[in-house]
């Protein structure tokens, strides 16, 4: 049963490793689906909306992990610092 | 006829993110070979390789009878998850954010671990040792799957990307087998982050043709969104990297 505990938890965590992010991510993809759905609207532009979305995440989301990590450890380790 | 501007991103994706994970698996396998011997590591791998192979049985036939765009729109999606989730951490580890991953490190804190564990189970030392292998390899091996299945089915590909997982696996054997240790000098972030890169790329992808949007240059367009997600997740860390160095006198 650890087994397959360790099986389902590993594979939620490969999707829902941070709830923000794949909130965020979620949220792209709802808002380029929408897009496409209007009538009119050429659905390159959800395209768009899709990508920069992404990559808006991206950088959003690498921001706050920085900025939420300085505040709970202090100091990072130096960059080519080792550890698991 | 192969095409390689569809078959190169995702032979390419599935070879380098399998690289990734078996070296993973390898450490913790050299860990259990060390501790208990050859025999426990082998048979939890290969027990853990046949649950894999049924795995694929099963969910092959599976994907053949899910309308495409569906297919794509749900891959897309998952690979948006889980390359931008790559991508991220890969971008905080190159910014100095969060330590580099160490096989060395790894392998000296599993060897303790499961070294604790097999002395606490006297009677039952080589199946303690043989279920870390086989956990080992059946986790990293279902990331590897799911990565071919991903850049492989919307595209007819899945031989190919599978052909790319193979060979990252026969490459990470021979070099295990020649170094006889953990695969400390594999440069995992940067293939993290180049793998990162290409799966966030194939999920918009994916993502976007799943929706029903005709991406101009078709196929081409991959390398487009690879280029612009390699220079997002290069200057997230850089944007993260330069507070540390203005810390520092």
């Amino acid at each position: 049963m650890n087994i397959l505990k360790d099986v389902l938890s590993e594979l939620l965590s490969m999707f829902v490793a941070d709830a923000r992010l794949t909130t965020a991510i979620l949220t792209t993809v709802a808002a380029a689906a929408l897009l496409i759905a209007v009538p009119g609207v050429p659905p390159l532009a959800g395209g768009a909306v899709l990508l920069l979305g992404s990559v808006a995440v991206l950088f959003r989301s690498v921001g706050r992990e920085a900025a939420r990590r300085r505040l709970e450890h202090g100091p990072e380790p130096r960059p080519g610092s080792l550890a698991r | 006829m192969l095409d390689w501007s569809t078959a190169g991103p995702a032979v390419g994706a599935a070879f380098l993110a399998s690289v990734v994970e078996v070296v993973e698996a390898f450490t913790i396998v050299l860990v259990v070979a060390t501790l208990r011997g050859w025999k426990p590591a082998i048979l939890g791998s290969a027990a853990a390789l046949l649950v894999l192979a049924a795995i694929v049985a099963i969910l092959g036939p599976l994907l053949d009878r899910v309308p495409l765009n569906l297919l794509q729109l749900v891959i897309g999606v998952l690979l948006l998850l889980f390359g931008i989730g790559w991508l991220r951490k890969a971008s905080l580890r190159a910014g100095g954010v969060i330590p580099l991953h160490d096989e060395n490190a790894i392998f000296t804190t599993e060897t303790a671990e499961l070294g604790t564990e097999v002395q606490r189970h006297r009677t039952s030392q080589d199946w303690i040792a043989g279920i870390a292998a086989f956990k080992a390899v059946l986790l990293e091996g279902l990331e590897v799957i799911f990565i071919v299945i991903a850049v492989g089915a919307g595209r007819g590909m899945l031989w190919p990307a599978s052909l790319g997982a193979l060979a990252a696996c026969a490459l990470v054997l021979v070099a295990g087998a020649i170094a006889h240790r953990p695969l400390a000098r594999v440069p995992e972030n940067t293939l993290k982050f180049a793998v990162g890169v290409m799966l966030s790329a194939f999920g918009v992808f994916w993502t976007g043709e799943g929706l029903g949007v005709e991406w101009p240059g078709s196929d081409l367009a991959l390398f487009v969104f690879a280029a612009l997600f390699l220079a997002a997740g290069l200057s997230a860390a850089g944007m993260v990297r330069q507070p540390i160095e203005e810390a520092t006198p």
